[in-house]
């Protein structure tokens, strides 16, 4: 074996087990894995890197760096940056843990978070809000809407990933934007950071109507200066994009999507449910996995190799699937098929002038890749009924029987949600499954809280927790819903607010990359007034204080007479004077009538 | 000194009543401490125990949108039992300063003050409770119960002026005003009875030696004694916070700016949801400046009668202040039995009654009918603060007109009990 070839070898592998090489033979590489999952489903997962040396970044001599991001960057003092577009749920229980354990997906909708270079405070936030403001023109996201109440400083939850030699002036700032729809007008400007900008190479296979339909997509870019001991600083942008497809649902014809039930004679029921019967059918998942195709599946077949990401005149093996050897495998004509010695890895080298497809049939009775099980299980809900408050409550689980799990809880929640933190309550249950409460200090080692500020800040509670093995801990805490101005509900006020998701750092493995784990977003729905009616609001209320102003102050500045005075006052008055001319006048006219009879 | 001994069964019994309550009904206080109608964001006592949790660990509960309340509720709330573990020693605490108020109460009433003072003799003196009457009216009135089991802090407010009023009537106009320093310094809008309370000590201290100061010169040395309670009370908070600014606009400041919009039995909130964003400025001032121009008016016109001055200007606040509660009411209520001689006066007394309770049943439905069953909208509660509020002011206007009556019948004795008329 020669030594490029263990070499290539040993960087697939690297790759297989989700680590980051420290430094890449290139200036830019690109790499695509897929791994078909239970419930057949297939994770695809796209990376590109660029590196370019720190001295032509400083004098904008942009080649795999995108001058579009470097020029913003510069501009907001920004060391390092992470920006994150995700749509959907990655099902732990059934697909395992997170690709990159999670250190490359967001929580739902965007996240973002950066080291920006400041002296103080006010202007690291003056920067950040100049970063906001031109990523958000740039990814035709509204990142601009990140304000003072979104942003947030956290402390424990995210370290540099980069090396920066001067880190005493550098600010984290975070963002987040649990309402934000990522979609295809966010994948073009993203496509367009790329050297070969989606037209050759693995991009080429990326379908806004693929993208965007899967069950779980992730986009991210981050951007970070490595300093190697013994050479020249570099500035590396790292892009990735990874997606769970359904492959049924992404093998629907596009002229024809509408799903069809599958025949009755061809469903494959589970017999051993005990309601199994001629009209029952509980179905059962095929063993032998289902057919696909990259055509199929991705809707077009990859367009050759990006030529930027070629080194000496052969490409990488860029593309990697992860079945068992003992699946067949077809791929189009000049890519050349590599197994990797683990027995579930294969990867292809490219040939640059012809399109690549790759199709695996239905082949039954096989091994399945083994799949790991997660290091935490983390849930998070609203509970409680009514507009007035609620509870929040996090479910942690260690599925471990042996270790236990330290991690760091980070939260960031809107103003308008107002958690009561004294009464925040620990219930852990072991494996007895007897739940027990305990002290919220015998589980969390470290808080560190800031409450939010009306319309100023958010609340931001990190907490230090650990988790004993094959146990269950439940937090909860109350919360108060804030009732809001009219003006500052959205146009959908009944449908409630995102609240942007939990970040879990866990902390076991002291010097390895660090795995996260983000929950759900949460939907939080406030007290409305009407608001069809300031008008009548102003009106009614205006009137009961005229009423009762007017009425005190009436009985304030009259004098009180008695019945007889009164009259007596009224006949000096123009009106008393009025009246008795009138009466003068009938009775006069009384009279004539009286001497004519 | 001989014990009374109806004083003593009431407040045993009113004691032994709010014990019973919490002992079987154990969820009732912090059922009570959700409600809006007795918990607003500036005397609610969960926000009082998240303040106090975060002062406990060093962290300045004034640098968040929770905690609004003085800085020295939390070293004396401090030295109590924490209250999840150890609910009674709070309860009694609160049960204690609701016997104190009564107390106070029946000082009140027993100095005579509401029917026979320096400038005013009423002439129905004969229709009068005793003291331990009032007493009893306040500690069954079942908002005060209500409040009491809430524990919501204007308790503390509702005691400063209490005793602010009960040494003006006996003299001690010192302590006079270094109590209503005290509920000021809780909560601000007592200030505004600085004038009327001045003029109760004034006539007292006339009555006593005949060769006391002019009014002005009286109210200016009384102002400085007032200025100076609430600066020390301030200088303390200051040692206890540590930032002036912080504790000062996040308390005062959150009483005159009104940035919380929870809903509560009173008139702003809703009107400032619905405000147009440009206007809200301009509002603010007008409300308080409606809030303030009553205690001019009152002081003018009512000047012979100081303590039906004060009663009525805290019935104002009950139903103008930027977050009144059924707390606010039931010390209105506490002082209007002093005046059981104006009730033959009084011509809507029905009307208001009614009102009163018919906003007091259908508030908590048509509160639940929006928030939890999501069969009614805001309007509903909404108008059924118009509704209480209303009440409150005809009961308002009312006892004043009754009030001027009595003083006009004093000067006219031969037209009493003959219809009157105003122009």
């Amino acid at each position: 074996m020669t030594v490029p070839a263990l070499f290539s070898l040993l960087l697939a592998l690297a790759v297989t087990l989700w680590s980051l090489p420290a430094s890449a033979s290139s200036d830019y590489q690109e790499q695509l894995f897929l791994q078909p999952l239970p419930q057949s489903s297939l994770l695809a997962s796209f990376n590109f890197r660029g590196n370019t040396s720190q001295q032509s970044f400083d004098n904008q001599h942009f080649r795999y760096f995108p001058r579009a991001l470097g020029q913003i960057l510069q501009h907001a003092h920004t060391k390092e940056l992470h920006l994150r577009f995700t749509t959907g749920r990655w099902d732990a229980e059934s697909w395992g843990p997170r690709p990159w354990n999670g250190s490359k997906e967001g929580g739902t909708g965007v996240e973002l978070w950066a080291w920006i270079d400041a002296t103080d405070d006010e202007e690291a936030f003056a920067k950040w809000i100049t970063l906001t403001q031109s990523l958000s023109g740039l990814f035709c996201a509204s990142m601009n809407f990140v304000d003072s109440t979104r942003t947030t400083r956290p402390v424990a939850s995210f370290e540099p990933t980069g090396d920066h030699p001067h880190a005493e002036g550098l600010h984290l700032l975070h963002g987040t934007l649990p309402g934000e729809v990522v979609c295809t007008e966010n994948l073009t400007p993203f496509l367009k950071l790329l050297p070969c900008k989606g037209k050759t190479g693995i991009s080429s296979l990326f379908d806004g109507h693929k993208l965007f339909d899967a069950a779980w997509q992730s986009m991210s870019v981050d951007m970070r200066p490595i300093c190697p001991s013994d050479g020249e600083c570099l500035v590396q942008i790292e892009q990735t994009v990874d997606m769970v497809l359904d492959i049924e649902r992404s093998k629907r014809s596009r002229t024809n999507p509408i799903p069809r039930p599958v025949p009755n004679e061809q469903l494959l029921c589970d017999a051993s449910k005990p309601y199994n019967s001629e009209d029952t059918c509980y179905p059962l998942e095929k063993a032998s996995g289902k057919a696909w195709s990259l055509q199929e599946v991705f809707g077009r077949s990859l367009n050759g190799v990006c030529p930027l990401a070629e080194s000496d005149g052969s490409s990488e093996q860029s593309v990697c699937l992860r079945v068992p050897h003992e699946r067949q495998v077809f791929h189009s004509e000049g890519a050349v098929e590599h197994k990797k010695p683990d027995g579930f890895t294969r990867c292809f080298s490219l040939s640059s002038s012809q399109p690549f497809d790759l199709s695996i049939p239905e082949q039954p009775g096989q091994v399945q890749v083994p799949l790991e099980a997660p290091v935490l299980h983390a849930e998070r809900t609203i509970v409680g009924h009514g507009q007035e408050r609620g509870g929040m409550r996090i479910i942690f689980g260690n599925p471990s029987k042996t270790t236990s799990v330290d991690f760091i809880l980070f939260e960031s929640l809107p103003w308008f949600l107002r958690p009561y933190i004294h009464t925040l309550q620990a219930t852990i249950t072991g494996p007895d499954g007897v739940p027990r409460e305990v002290p919220s200090s015998e589980l969390v080692t470290g808080t560190f809280y800031r409450p939010a500020i009306d319309r100023e800040r958010g609340t931001q509670l990190e907490l230090a927790l650990s988790v004993p093995a094959a146990s269950s801990v439940t937090l909860t805490y109350d919360f108060e819903k804030a009732i809001l101005r009219y003006t500052e509900y959205p146009p959908d006020a009944n449908r409630g607010f995102n609240v942007a998701p939990a970040v879990i750092r866990i902390l076991n493995a002291p010097g390895s990359a660090p795995v996260y784990i983000r929950s759900t977003s949460l939907l939080l729905p406030l007290p409305t007034p009407d608001f069809s009616m300031p008008y009548n609001v102003i009106i009614l209320t205006s009137t009961v204080i005229a009423l009762a102003f007017g009425t005190v102050f009436n009985i304030l500045v009259r004098r009180i007479v008695s019945v007889d005075q009164a009259a007596a006052l009224g006949a000096q008055s123009l009106k008393g004077r009025i009246l008795g001319k009138l009466v003068a006048i009938r009775d006069r006219l009384r009279k004539k009538e009286t001497k004519v009879e | 000194m001989a014990v009374d001994r109806r004083k003593v069964a009431v407040f045993g019994a009113a004691f032994v009543l709010r014990l019973l309550l919490i002992c079987f009904f154990p969820s009732l206080p912090d059922l009570l401490t959700g409600r809006v109608e007795v918990s607003t964001p500036v005397n609610s006592f969960k926000r009082l125990q998240e303040g106090l949790y975060l002062y406990t660990r060093n962290v300045s509960p004034y640098d968040g949108g929770v905690f609004h309340q003085a800085p020295l509720l939390l070293p004396l709330f401090s030295l109590l039992p924490d209250v999840k573990s150890n609910p009674v020693p709070t309860a009694v605490f609160y049960f204690l300063v609701d016997l104190l108020n009564a107390q106070a109460l029946a000082t009140i009433s027993e100095s005579g003050q509401s029917v026979q003072s320096r400038l005013h003799s009423a002439i129905r003196k004969h229709i009068r409770w005793d003291g331990v009457s009032v007493a009893a009216w306040f500690l069954f009135n079942p908002f005060t119960i209500a409040t009491c089991l809430a524990r919501p802090t204007s308790v503390f407010t509702t005691s400063g002026i209490l005793f602010a009023v009960s040494n003006a009537v006996d003299g001690n106009s010192l302590n006079a005003m270094l109590a209503l320093g005290f509920a000021s310094y809780l909560s601000l809008y007592p200030a505004l009875l600085f004038v009327p309370l001045a003029l109760l000590c004034y006539d007292q201290r006339v009555q006593k030696c005949p060769q006391a100061p002019s009014t002005v010169v009286f109210i200016l040395q009384h102002g400085a004694i007032l200025f100076g309670s609430i600066a020390g009370l301030l200088g303390l908070s200051v040692l206890i916070t540590g930032n002036f600014w912080e504790f000062m606009s996040a308390t005062y400041g959150f009483h005159l700016l009104v940035p919380d919009l929870t809903p509560n039995v009173g008139l702003w909130w809703y009107f400032f949801i619905e405000m147009f964003d440009s206007f809200r400025g301009f509002f603010l001032g007008v409300f308080w400046l409606h809030l303030a121009s009553y205690v001019g008016g009152f002081t003018a016109r009512l000047r012979r009668q100081p303590l039906f001055i004060i009663t009525a200007i805290l019935g104002v606040f009950a139903i103008f202040k930027p977050y009144p509660s059924i707390s606010d009411a039931s010390l209105y209520f506490a002082l209007l039995p002093l005046y059981r001689h104006l009730s033959p006066l009084m011509r809507y007394t029905f009307f208001a009654i009614s009102a009163l309770l018919y906003s007091s049943l259908l508030g908590p439905a048509f509160y639940h009918l929006w928030i939890y069953a999501g069969s009614g909208n805001a309007n509903f509660f909404y108008a059924i603060t118009l509704v209480w509020s209303l009440g409150l002011s005809i009961l308002l206007a009312d006892s004043i007109f009754a009030a001027l009556r009595d003083e006009w019948e004093q000067d006219h004795p031969e037209a009493k009990g003959q219809e009157v008329k105003q122009v």
